[in-house]
């Protein structure tokens, strides 16, 4: 991450929710991402005192960034820390899904072919 | 009519699915059920969710013959409450209580779980340790979710039956909204079967989300449920999956039902670590 200012953004805080879990609650954390990144700040999510996390809300406060940012630039600006190893391995599943997600669209119509030709 | 000896297996769904056909069509009328031999209590979410269907259609639920053993411990999960019996005591903590909730209230949801798996007599297990718990949460909170977001449901069914001779919890979770089949066809103007459907939904990476990624919660149950020598089973519209140590099976019903089931049977003496081995100990650092 480049030396710059880091903006926390404090999970718990933000849910008001030791449990995240709803995909609506990640989409409060991904504006607050979205708008930093827009002014090229570096982040710092932290999930201190979250105690369960599901993958419906990592995909809309994290995988959605994929969308827009290309993966350099989340590297370089976005940090994870105080994350459960069960988050951190839903985490990473997200972030691998995201890539392929964004970089292939047809790929989900592909495979319904594929299924219907089996 | 009468529901014989319901368990989790396919048979049992089978005749679940029978009586919703058999009466959906009835308006103004009684519609009677006996429950006999054996009524596993974590089905409670599936047959509630039936009746919800029958009673909106202003029809009398009467319970005319339940044996006695089923009686009890229906009342003690609560879901007779619901038929005009009173609810009785638990006393020695075997069940996850029968709640029909409404899918934007999920923080109730995270609340009567956490009650339930965490502060309730099912936490005094010896063999059961707080990291199979979360464990376990973790993955009911994503069947709950994936209905919440996908199903359009008016209610989400719940209901669990914890097996101490056994250390088995079983656990269900049902809508009465779109179905995977209507889910998936509808998002790709395809004509998958329900078990084509089932079979890609399972997938992992595949969701019908748009512009958003998704599609590995159930994959992730699954492995959950492989490591955990546990079971998987969906219900959804005319389709059967079932997944446990013995293998994958793909049924038709006859008949559909009118949305999803899923059950799930966790082991509560399993010390496993649940993640492959690939992934223990990811580096925050390199996670992007």
């Amino acid at each position: 991450m480049e030396k710059k200012t880091i903006i926390i953004i404090n999970v718990y805080n933000i849910i008001g929710d030791k449990t995240a879990m709803e995909a609506e609650q990640g989409q409060k954390i991904f504006k607050l991402i979205d708008m930093a990144f827009k002014e090229d700040k570096n982040i710092d999510i932290s999930f201190q005192n979250i105690e369960l996390i599901t993958t419906a809300f990592l995909n809309t406060a994290v995988g959605q960034l994929y969308k827009d940012y290309e993966e350099g630039y989340i590297r370089n600006h976005l940090k994870i820390s105080n994350l459960t190893n069960s988050g951190a391995i839903r985490l990473k599943r997200v972030v691998e899904t995201a890539k392929l997600f964004y970089k292939d669209p047809d790929r989900l119509e592909q495979s319904i072919r594929d299924i219907l030709d089996e | 009519m009468r529901l014989f000896n319901i368990s989790n297996d396919f048979n049992s769904y089978q005749q679940l699915i029978h009586f919703y056909n058999d009466n959906k069509n009835k308006m103004f009328a009684d519609i009677e059920l006996d429950l006999k031999q054996f009524f596993c209590a974590n089905l409670s979410a599936a047959l509630g969710a039936i009746l919800d269907k029958l009673i909106i259609n202003s029809n009398n639920i009467c319970f005319t013959n339940i044996d006695k053993a089923i009686e009890t411990i229906l009342k003690k999960n609560d879901f007779l409450s619901f038929y005009g019996y009173n609810s009785e005591k638990d006393i020695y903590g075997t069940t996850v209580k029968y709640k029909k909730i409404l899918p934007r209230d999920a923080k109730y949801f995270r609340n009567y779980i956490e009650k339930e798996f965490i502060e309730s007599n099912l936490s005094n297990l010896p063999n059961m340790s707080m990291g199979v718990k979360h464990s376990i949460i973790e993955a009911i909170y994503e069947i709950f979710v994936n209905a919440q977001i996908h199903s359009q449901t008016e209610y989400i069914y719940s209901c669990g039956q914890l097996f101490h001779t056994k250390n088995e919890i079983f656990f269900t979770l049902v809508d009465t909204g779109i179905t995977i089949k209507d889910c998936v066809n509808n998002r790709f103007n395809s004509s998958l079967t329900s078990l084509q459907a089932i079979k890609w939904a399972l997938e992992d990476k595949n969701t019908t989300k748009r512009n958003i990624t998704g599609g590995i919660g159930l994959a992730f149950l699954k492995e959950f449920i492989k490591n955990n020598k546990g079971l998987l089973q969906i219900v959804s519209n005319d389709g059967y999956y079932s997944f446990d140590e013995k293998g994958e099976q793909y049924k038709l019903f006859s008949g559909k039902f009118p949305g999803t089931i899923v059950t799930i049977k966790f082991r509560t003496d399993d010390k496993c670590h649940y993640s492959l081995k690939s992934e223990k100990d990811i580096n925050l650092e390199n996670i992007f």
